[in-house]
């Protein structure tokens, strides 16, 4: 394998295997799973190619491959970018086996996910603005199967049609403000946009506007945010920790990456990032304090924890503090675990509780209640992430928001250290909704439904045990992350030609 | 009024059309429809953009790309309205909006 094609085989193995997973499942019985086998079989192997381009990456520095006028690159935001879709998504079909396996059409559920862990890594690969827009039209596509599996359920199909004409909207407004960069700079390459674009021009500026509205409404910033809630808690439970751990992020990225060609146009795009990430956080918190369903919750979480993104990444771009940066995607990969973990354990608990009784109604935190009885393992990684999230040490998110936080101080500007001010207050009221959680699963009487509820699988206790070995130990040697983390930041400024 | 002109407002008139028709309407297949204006407004802006910048091949391609990709979000549009009229007996948006909160 030469040095060209690793990381373009960790691209092309999921997309490939997605029709033979389909094929797979759709020749041999439902029952036999043979669906599953393979979908996890291609990303363990997927993992090759994966080790091949990172050591690539670290010994040469970035990878082109050009096929026609398409030029695909990996630069470390980009492997970032796969370590986290590959990481997640393999523990999501691990994970999916016994939660899905009374499902009809899982075939089309693991050939539809893999495809989907594929696209999110050729996204972070793209280097021209129509690329990034092809791949990232291919990840809504992707995910709007997936929001509206639970096809027979009214809920789902309102988040699956909610989502598609939201999102759709977006990537028309994102493909109108591509027409502009084209009209003005006559390329569609991201470096070569950067180069040429002036300083002062209205329709550069107006493009931009329109990819931080289009592409906003992957990341779910306020007020673009309200399809999220929806698809994330009507999704199967897997496909929730991937929305909210992978799929956001990627949208994020892509928002990177079409501001980094307009970075000379106008300086405050960290100020932007800034302001919306303080919306952000408050938006989530408010909203998720007053969520009496589990997922709801967790999935309002996920605004305020972009909102912790932004503002590292607001930082980042306006002082050009490569910290802040690094923090912003430290927490990126923290969110992942963290936001993974808990939709995991809330899924199995969800799972045990209802789902697996053919009963489709929400879990909510009173049906939590004394769940630590029966469900010891579930219940503990529920807590562990939920006070992850919340900021608490020594778990990963106290790392990554601790280094967002000294990044904005670094600063020394009265504005930017009374934002992370605002910030940090607005993780302690997090803890507001979280702590009931953990209250809820280990001091209260058990529910009536803890009581009737299933015995857990226990296959789909491995993936959350994994997940909550791993935020514990991020937490304590946060360094384990730096290998990703740090050549990333460097290259997101890099991007933006600092 | 030059060519450049007209297809302007050509744009802006079907991104106009295509966002009023999304706001006005509560018919599912409708809501397809005004999405389908709403891109061939993004559609007709790439061919122009091709053709002002010189590269008249680049745009056409790209507006080939997007009709590829437009199709399956309309696709996959039309398929959850199927299922909405199946489940609900309506393609009304209203029967669908119960999440909140």
């Amino acid at each position: 394998m030469n040095d060209l094609t690793a990381f373009t085989w960790m691209i092309l193995l999921p997309l490939l295997a997605a029709p033979v997973i389909y094929l797979s499942g759709r020749l041999t019985k439902e029952q036999a799973g043979v669906a599953r086998w393979v979908a996890l079989l291609a990303l363990v192997l997927t993992w090759i190619p994966f080790a091949l381009a990172a050591s690539d990456l670290s010994a040469d520095g970035p990878q082109t491959y050009t096929l026609g006028q398409v030029a695909l690159r990996l630069d470390d935001l980009g492997l970032l970018l796969a370590a986290l879709s590959l990481g997640l998504g393999t523990l999501v079909v691990l994970y999916s086996g016994p939660y899905m396996a009374a499902e009809s059409g899982q075939e089309k559920y693991y050939a539809t996910l893999v495809a989907n862990i594929g696209v999110v890594i050729g996204l972070g690969c793209a280097t021209d603005l129509f690329n990034l827009w092809v791949w990232f039209e291919a990840l809504a596509v992707s995910t709007y199967l997936l929001v509206a599996f639970y096809h027979e359920q009214p809920t789902s199909l309102e988040a699956g049609i909610k989502y598609l004409v939201q999102s759709a909207v977006g990537s028309a407004l994102v493909l109108l403000g591509i027409a502009l960069v084209l009209g003005q700079t006559g390329t569609l390459n991201l470096v070569e946009i950067r180069e040429a674009a002036g300083a002062d021009s209205a329709i550069l500026l107006a493009a931009g506007a329109l990819f931080t509205i289009g592409f906003g409404v992957k990341v779910a910033l306020v007020p673009m945010h309200t399809w999220l809630p929806d698809a994330h808690s009507q999704a199967p439970s897997g496909i929730s920790a991937m929305l909210s751990g992978v799929v956001i992020e990627a949208g994020l990225i892509a928002l990177l990456r079409a501001l980094s060609a307009l970075a000379r146009v106008e300086a405050s795009w960290g100020e932007l990032l800034m302001a919306f990430g303080a919306i952000n956080m408050l938006v989530g918190n408010l909203m998720a304090l007053r969520q009496t369903q589990v997922k709801r919750l967790l999935a309002y979480s996920s605004l305020s924890h972009i909102g912790y993104m932004l503002l590292g990444l607001g930082i980042a771009l306006y002082s050009k503090e490569l910290a802040g940066a690094q923090g912003s995607l430290f927490h990126m990969l923290n969110h992942g675990l963290m936001k993974g973990l808990a939709f995991l354990a809330a899924g199995g608990l969800l799972y045990a509780l209802h789902t697996s009784m053919g009963d489709h109604s929400p879990l909510t935190i009173g049906d939590l209640a004394g769940a630590a009885q029966r469900y010891p393992l579930a219940a503990l990684g529920l807590s562990i992430a939920v006070l992850g999230l919340g900021g608490l040490p020594p778990l990963a998110g106290f790392m990554s928001k601790w280094q967002i936080f000294v990044a904005g101080f670094e600063t020394r500007e009265g504005w930017i250290e009374a934002l992370v001010v605002f910030a940090a207050l607005n993780s302690v009221l997090s803890l507001g909704y979280y702590a009931p959680l953990v209250n809820a699963v280990y001091r209260q009487k058990p529910s009536e439904a803890v009581q009737k509820g299933q015995p857990m699988p226990a296959l789909m206790n491995v993936p959350v045990v994994l997940l909550a070995v791993a935020v514990v130990a991020v937490g304590v040697w946060p360094a384990l992350l730096r290998w990703l983390t740090g050549p990333a930041g460097e290259a997101l400024l890099a991007a933006f030609g600092f | 009024m030059t060519t450049s002109e007209i297809v302007l407002v050509g744009v802006l008139a079907l991104l106009g059309a295509g966002l009023y028709g999304l706001l006005i309407t509560r018919n599912l297949i409708k809501v397809v429809i005004a999405l389908q204006i709403l891109v061939k407004g993004g559609l007709l802006a790439l061919v122009a953009a091709g053709e002002a910048s010189g590269q008249t091949n680049l745009g056409q391609s790209l507006a080939m790309t997007v009709i590829v990709a437009d199709t399956v979000v309309a696709v996959v549009g039309l398929a959850l309205a199927i299922q909405a009229r199946r489940l609900l007996g309506t393609l009304d948006l209203k029967a669908l909006s119960n999440l909140r909160g």
